[in-house]
């Protein structure tokens, strides 16, 4: 093949594969859409069977069903987060690394203040079961949040890497002392030695 | 109406010094038996961790031991006020009330706790009585999560403490029948145990979040678990049909009638290797457990196929119907026919319905005559009278810590297939999921300070 047709084939290629990328992105934002939508349906039966069709949607539907996930209507709301949960349980199978990177990485985007508590909460938890080292750093900067300190200290305690448990001591670190004992409750479990505040899960306090 | 108390250590043992004298029979058992055990002849002192539902019958249960003479009722606890007062007024005078149940752990004239608390409870309770030394019934399921029936075991093993687990399926008379009939080969080698039961509940009457009623502790309900704002729907009774907190029918029920299944089967101390489950998803509501289900676990060395379905309840197998003659003699009607299991064998089959404080074994278990040289099995005096000869004599306890967290596991591992979606293999040795990172992490859960193992 001449340099002229080998150029020629590469566009053609390129454009193919361009093509093939826009239909599939098509496809995805389709397939988005109408979760969403049957997510919202007024129909008990067609939300449920929309939630549990989730997981094969994926991290395109991430942020679309956070958005739902306060919704006015209640039943819808709780759709919305079934479905997410349900897409972090599909995507923490064996073998779907790939595609639980994207969905950690949607996540993470997630914990961000412009999103409600309630919504950054719960993210929290899905973290807990597939976050790993990517995870660390946006889960480690709510220990300094009053509202969400909590609910990161556990995630960070159930991430069974090095990373989570050096975030867990940095935040120790720099912690008020009313959220010490909680965070050193945090590395014992860990298998860190803390020194100072001692457990207290025996004393009675009401 | 009696004032819940609040005794620090001081005041509680100047108080318990003065009451030793003045009332002979709240002297420590401790003090005139090997420690740690009760004497023969001393009554046993109990106290009582969640008192409202399920625990309130407890506590009825244990006030027929404390009138026969054999117990003392020192304390109750709820976090429940209105609960609260009606345990004082149930159990009388002489019982302290008290909000926090680590008031009564720290309490050295109490022998034993009786543990009726909601389910994501137990394994905390279990571990912390156990670390204070004091023996323990505890209703049943075990434990929520794999790693607290870890950690429960570990803790009454170093305590060295006397565990009841609230199974009592296993203490009935014609379950001692049932266990008798198939050990004997009556319906051969056993492969397959095919339990049922009627559906989980859906939430009917779904409401938004709210505040908290004035006499309850939120906090405290929700313990170990995360925080989440009160809905009414969580509880009392209804925590059984989230999964968090109960579990739904395999957790609430199977605790029964799998721990049947693995006591018969002399199934104890092993576990399946694999655990795939598939159920229906409630419609609507704050309810999350399955509402109908299929589970099997396989078991290896020896070979057997246990499954756990709730199915529609017109596909229930019918109730074996009692004749008046059998009803004239002390046998009881099945008036709970809506859950059992079937035993198959390769000579015939076997049905038991029931399976906890109900256990009804078929006509032809109960009307077997065991011939000269047949194997006989143990014969529980009953479920608490078993606890109490535990607590005195060290001996094993028909539900004792490690065969109820066995049972736990199947109920937690079915769970987790479910919510999953996907088969699960399991490491009875090391007591691990194997080859499924997500399902290992979700083998625990993280735990709100200080409500922790």
């Amino acid at each position: 093949m001449s340099t002229n047709n080998f150029k020629k084939a590469s566009l053609a290629a390129g454009a193919v594969a361009m093509m093939t990328g826009t239909a599939q992105a098509a496809r995805r934002n389709r397939g988005v859409k109408r979760l969403i939508a049957r997510i919202k349906n007024s129909d008990a039966a067609t939300r449920t069977k929309a939630w549990q069709s989730a997981g094969d949607v994926g991290a395109p539907a991430v942020q679309p069903l956070a958005m739902v996930m306060t919704d006015d209507d209640l039943e819808v709301a709780r759709a919305a987060k079934r479905a997410m949960w349900k897409i972090v349980r599909h995507t923490g199978r064996p073998g779907a690394v790939n595609a639980k990177t994207v969905v950690v990485a949607k996540l993470c985007g997630l914990l961000g203040a412009d999103q409600p508590v309630s919504v950054r909460r719960e993210v929290l938890w899905m973290l807990s079961e597939i976050g790993g080292m990517r995870a660390i750093r946006p889960i480690a900067e709510l220990l300094t949040d009053k509202h969400l300190r909590e609910d990161a200290r556990m995630a960070l305690e159930r991430i069974p890497i090095q990373r989570a448990v050096q975030a867990l001591k940095a935040g120790f670190e720099i912690a008020p002392e009313d959220f010490k004992p909680n965070l050193a409750q945090s590395l014992r479990k860990r298998g860190v030695e803390v020194e100072g505040y001692p457990c207290v899960k025996l004393m009675p306090t009401k | 109406m009696k004032k819940s108390k609040q005794l620090n250590r001081r005041e509680f043992l100047t108080a318990a010094g003065a009451a030793a004298v003045s009332v002979p029979y709240l002297i420590p058992s401790g003090v005139l038996a090997a420690r740690g055990r009760v004497g023969a002849n001393e009554r046993i002192t109990t106290a009582h961790i969640g008192v409202g539902g399920r625990g309130g019958g407890l506590l009825r249960e244990v006030m027929k031991f404390r009138d026969a003479g054999s117990v003392n009722i020192a304390a109750v606890c709820d976090i429940d006020k209105n609960r609260l007062d009606k345990a004082v007024e149930t159990a009388g005078e002489g019982t302290d009330a008290y909000h926090d149940y680590r008031h009564i752990l720290l309490r050295k004239d109490i022998d034993a706790v009786v543990i009726g608390t909601p389910d994501h409870w137990h394994g905390v309770q279990v571990v912390h009585a156990a670390e204070s030394g004091k023996h323990i019934y505890c209703e049943k399921p075990a434990c929520c999560t794999i790693e607290e029936g870890k950690a429960m075991v570990a803790a009454v093993k170093k305590n060295k403490v006397s565990v009841q687990i609230g199974s009592q399926g296993r203490s009935q008379p014609e379950a001692y029948l049932a266990h008798r009939y198939l050990v004997n080969d009556n319906i051969g080698h056993i492969s397959r145990v095919d339990c049922f039961h009627y559906p989980s509940p859906e939430d009917k009457n779904p409401v938004p979040d709210s505040e908290p009623p004035a006499e309850l502790d939120w906090d405290m309900w929700l313990g170990p678990l995360r925080w989440r704002p009160y809905n009414k729907r969580y509880l009392h009774g209804v925590f059984r049909w989230l999964l968090e907190s109960g579990g739904g029918q395999i957790r609430d029920r199977g605790a029964h009638v799998m721990s049947c299944a693995m006591w018969w089967m002399g199934a104890d101390g092993t576990g399946p290797v694999t655990v795939e489950a598939t159920g229906t998803a409630p419609k609507q509501g704050l309810w999350d457990s399955a509402v109908l289900m299929d589970v099997t676990y396989t078991f290896e060395n020896p070979d057997w196929v246990l499954t756990w379905r709730q199915m529609p309840n017109d596909q229930l197998p019918k109730a074996e119907e009692r004749t008046p003659d059998e009803l004239n003699n002390e046998i009881r009607k099945i008036s709970r026919p809506g859950y059992g299991a079937i035993y198959r064998g390769d000579k015939g089959e076997f049905i038991h319905w029931g399976g906890d404080g109900g256990t009804w074994a078929e006509r032809k278990a109960r009307n077997w005559e065991p011939p000269a040289g047949a194997k006989d099995v143990y014969k529980s005096p009953g479920h608490f009278k078993d606890w109490f000869k535990g607590i005195r004599t060290s001996s094993k306890t028909i539900m004792n810590m490690e065969a109820a967290a066995g049972v736990a596991n199947l109920c937690i591992l079915g769970n987790l297939s479910y919510l999953l979606g996907r088969k699960l293999e399991w490491d009875q040795a090391g007591q691990t999921i194997v080859g499924d990172a997500q399902a290992q992490r979700m083998m625990s859960t993280p735990q709100r300070h200080p409500y922790h193992l």
